[in-house]
């Protein structure tokens, strides 16, 4: 029953959902352009993703002049497998630089280079990148979290509500524009009801799919992918969830956080299965999804190690004469918070790489996402007419959004991500209410109001958190890091089953900070990703970047790269389509491909060398890197042109 | 020998009271140490479902799981259990339900704070006091103590109100902004302003009694308090305590 009351009725000209990078960034261009804000954010004001990743931001020529667009652009089309949408990678190479200098006219100072005047790169280019153009920061992401903060409490014109849990876009029914948006405020114990003629989705990713198998923020509960379908967008790739598969497992307050990445393993680390077996050499080489792979191959087969993952064995890095001095103090620089969690997580001797470390994937980051365009429009697909339409007045931006970054990310890309589009979504969004003068009616929120007040059940036999807990460990078993058909079907039942016992979910009459409320809200909007990740992995039945099928063919060198495309044919029920993409040239690809089996090759040369010999090479690639005196803050996946390997797995 | 269990204490505030529930956490294993998070997380999952508390990234980055441990304010990812522990809210801020407290007066009180235009070159290099205080997670441990925060009126109103009173929080970030080598000359007065508007002088008057503690280690009477009040106030104070 509707208890008017309990309805607080708001206007603005611009919803913005989520106070990280891409909420920041999107309130500030809506806000510049003189319209009014609403900025909605379930988290403490900033309180983000952005405020505690390693802080490493791509920006375009930072360390190189000849990084032209179209390298940048290539660069990240290649490394996803070319399921990257062209124009939404041109526009990132074409807004890297601009948006990282508003983000420092708003506060951000990173070191420079006085001979280039251009902020400092980090020392080697690194996660897949073909040109050195990783700028690192002091306190990492935490630098970025002042600066998004600062964003919103700069603009008087910007209103922020924090505790806040926004439900679902409400739209005009006869033209299915944008007419505004439904939140639930914990802290004040009101639904607000918000008229707006924009509303920009920047609520970040679904990791908290796989709690604790994560290392990014509670908040992560897909709640912009469950609120993009449900107001008619199409989500993109949804199968491409980016493992990191160096985290730790255990003891369970570390578990799920990052210990190192595939360039920290160094020029002798392999990974072991429990039989001591080395499962996968050069491990500095190889991608992040490679990585996993091994492990949870191993893992499936009954070869993993007590807590479900395999062994990073960094020990000959450490033993080696000349060399092992150098390596510690590599491993402690590359990536100082990885090396404290493992060092504080796994004790003294293998803080001094004398023993294997246990390792296991984490979920990092969804590459997938709202189908948008280069301006962050979100669209819809009919597939009746076969067409892809914008829905009015409707965006998405950040990691809530899909099609730049494909089955692959570069290291270092999702900061610049966010700042672009949410700058662009926010300034088209000032466009769109600006052109349109019409008035919103009352009454497309009635239905809205009564869904919110029909989610209390006093009578309700389960418990949100506990269902939640479930769903979690069933995701990480069946749509995790490694996943197969069979439990890809099971994992489709499950969700059905789910679907029926949330009907039947206690929520006590109180609209005080009510818990279980919360927990039912997320409880639903991760079921609806669950779902979507699940249908689009069914449908690629071969390995592909961060989807990994262990029952999967090979694919072949010719196929022609799709996306998955899901969408709502009714409520709750999800559809898939599939859109080509256009692949690149088979030339580019070999040179790729050839690279990287030399590469591999030159590692595997070194390996079989004479001990001194081997100790006294490593020994001066190690003091190149270090030399530099730049300090390393984050070192990602694999190597400089590892990424486009995945093309063809 | 280790014991299997850990009995906790947790104050829960529900329907305007508030009391204490206890708690016997289940070790995963013998000789597990776990933290204060891991209790409230086990204790949602066992007894109290609808337990409500703050966290995000569990590894002290984000700064928003803050609870009072025994009185003083701690991280509760990062802070190890000790048998009897009392897990309270944060009695710096007003308490919502449970280990819930609003928050957002703090931040409320800076908007507009830095309407500052900086176009100008951006390629200037920010000296190591300013990174030293971007290090600040915002978990507000550092209102425990601070003899301004105190004086705000802590009931809650029904339109966000801002705290008229300032804390090292808010000074730390004018000070980060002062220091900054893009703010122009012109703007700092404004910046002084701000922090006298906020009550600065009362720092100045108990700066020698001031114990305040940041969460992350930073040190907020050296770095932040201080050279406000030698800027805002002259030397003074520095006089003083020679």
């Amino acid at each position: 029953m509707i208890n008017k009351e309990k309805i607080k009725k708001l206007e603005c000209d611009v919803i913005v959902v989520g106070s990280g990078g891409s909420g920041s960034s999107a309130a500030q261009a809506v806000a510049e352009s003189g319209l009014n804000v609403i900025v909605i954010s379930k988290d403490p004001l900033a309180s983000s993703d952005t405020k505690i990743c390693e802080g490493v931001m791509t920006v375009r020529e930072a360390g190189d002049e000849n990084d032209s667009e179209e390298e940048l652009a290539n660069n990240i089309k290649l490394a996803g497998g070319d399921l990257p949408d062209k124009k939404i990678t041109e526009a990132f190479a074409k807004d890297s630089k601009i948006a990282y200098d508003r983000l420092r006219e708003n506060g951000l100072r990173p070191s420079i280079n006085k001979i280039r005047s251009t902020p400092k790169t980090l020392a080697i280019a690194m996660g897949g990148h073909n040109r050195s153009r990783s700028v690192g920061h002091k306190n990492s992401g935490l630098s970025f979290g002042h600066v998004n903060w600062d964003t919103i409490i700069k603009f008087k014109n910007i209103e922020y509500y924090e505790d806040c849990w926004f439900l679902d876009i409400v739209k005009n029914t006869s033209d299915e524009s944008v007419v505004g948006g439904v939140a639930y405020d914990a802290c004040n114990g009101k639904l607000l009801s918000i008229k707006a003629k924009a509303v920009i989705i920047a609520a970040g990713g679904l990791s908290t799919l796989f709690f604790p198998k994560t290392d990014t923020m509670r908040g992560n509960t897909g709640d912009s992918y469950a609120i993009g379908i449900r107001a008619g967008a199409a989500l993109v790739d949804m199968e491409q969830i980016q493992f990191l598969p160096f985290c730790l497992a255990s003891p369970p307050s570390y578990e799920g956080l990052l210990a190192g990445e595939p360039a920290t393993g160094s020029f002798l680390g392999v990974i072991r299965d429990k039989y001591n077996k080395v499962i996968l050499d050069s491990v500095y080489l190889r991608t992040r999804a490679e990585c996993s792979e091994a492990i949870m191959r191993a893992v499936a087969d009954g070869r993993g190690s007590p807590n479900g993952g395999a062994f990073l064995d960094m020990t000959a890095n450490k033993k080696a004469k000349r060399s092992g001095k150098f390596f510690m103090e590599y491993l402690k620089s590359a990536l100082p918070t990885a090396y404290n969690n493992a060092r504080q997580a796994l004790g003294k001797e293998a803080g001094k790489a004398e023993v294997p470390w246990e390792v296991r994937p984490s979920a990092h980051y969804m590459m997938g996402g709202i189908k948008v365009d280069e301006y962050g429009k979100a669209l819809s697909f009919s597939t009746k007419l076969n067409k892809i339409k914008n829905i009015k007045g409707f965006y998405a931006a950040g990691q809530a959004m899909g099609g730049l970054f494909g089955s692959n990310r570069l290291g270092s890309t999702s900061l610049t991500e966010v700042a672009v589009f949410g700058y662009r979504a926010g300034n088209d969004a000032a466009k769109h209410v600006k052109k349109n003068k019409s008035k919103i009616d009352d009454s497309y929120f009635e239905s809205h109001h009564r869904n919110f007040f029909k989610l209390f059940n006093d009578d309700g036999k389960f418990k949100a958190y506990n269902l939640k807990l479930d769903l979690q460990r069933k995701s990480w078993k069946y749509i995790g890091a490694a996943r197969n058909k069979k439990d890809l079907l099971a994992m489709q039942n499950y969700l059905n089953e789910l679907d029926e016992k949330v009907k039947n979910i206690l929520v006590k009459e109180d609209m005080s900070w009510n818990q279980q409320l919360i927990e039912k809200i997320e409880l639903q909007n991760m079921i609806l990703s669950a779902k979507a990740v699940t249908l689009a992995s069914i449908n690629r039945d071969f390995s592909l970047g961060g989807h990994v099928r262990l029952d999967g063919k090979r694919k072949k060198i010719f196929s022609k790269p799709f996306s998955t495309l899901i969408l709502m044919e009714a409520y709750n029920k999800l559809k898939i389509e599939k859109i080509e993409r256009e692949r690149t040239n088979f030339k580019t690809v070999l040179k790729y491909k050839i690279n990287e089996l030399y590469r591999l090759y030159i590692a595997k040369f070194i390996r079989i060398l004479p001990d001194f010999l081997k100790d006294r090479i490593i020994e001066g690639k190690y003091k190149k890197i270090l030399g530099s005196k730049a300090k390393l803050i984050e070192i990602q996946a694999g190597s400089l042109e590892a990424a486009p390997a995945e093309i063809n797995r | 020998m280790e014991a299997e269990t850990l009995k906790v204490r947790i104050k829960l505030f529900r329907d305007k009271k508030s009391y204490e529930v206890e708690y016997i956490y289940k070790k995963k294993f013998l000789d597990e140490r776990p933290m204060i998070l891991d209790v409230l997380l086990q204790a949602q999952e066992e007894k109290i479902d609808d337990l409500s508390f703050r966290y995000g990234c569990r590894a002290r980055n984000c700064g928003i799981c803050t609870v009072d441990i025994n009185g003083k304010p701690r991280l509760a990812c990062r802070a190890r259990v000790k048998a009897d522990d009392l897990i309270s809210p944060l009695s710096t801020l007003p308490v919502i339900k449970d280990l819930i407290v609003k928050r957002d007066g703090i931040p409320r009180q800076m908007i507009g704070y830095n309407k500052i235009p900086s176009k100008n070159n951006l390629n200037v290099e920010a000296d190591v006091p300013y990174h030293n205080l971007t290090a600040c997670i915002e978990c507000y441990a550092c209102l425990d103590g601070c003899p301004l925060h105190k004086k705000n009126n802590l009931d809650i109103k029904d339109n966000n109100n801002a705290y008229p009173f300032g804390n090292p929080f808010s000074f730390l970030k004018l000070q980060r902004l002062y220091i900054d080598p893009l703010t122009p000359e012109e703007e700092k007065r404004g910046i002084i302003q701000k922090a006298k508007s906020l009550g600065l002088e009362t720092y100045r008057r108990e700066y020698k009694d001031l114990k305040i503690k940041c969460g992350v280690g930073i040190n907020l009477k050296d770095e932040v308090i201080k050279p406000l009040l030698e800027v805002a106030f002259g030397d003074q104070i520095e006089k003083k305590n020679k």
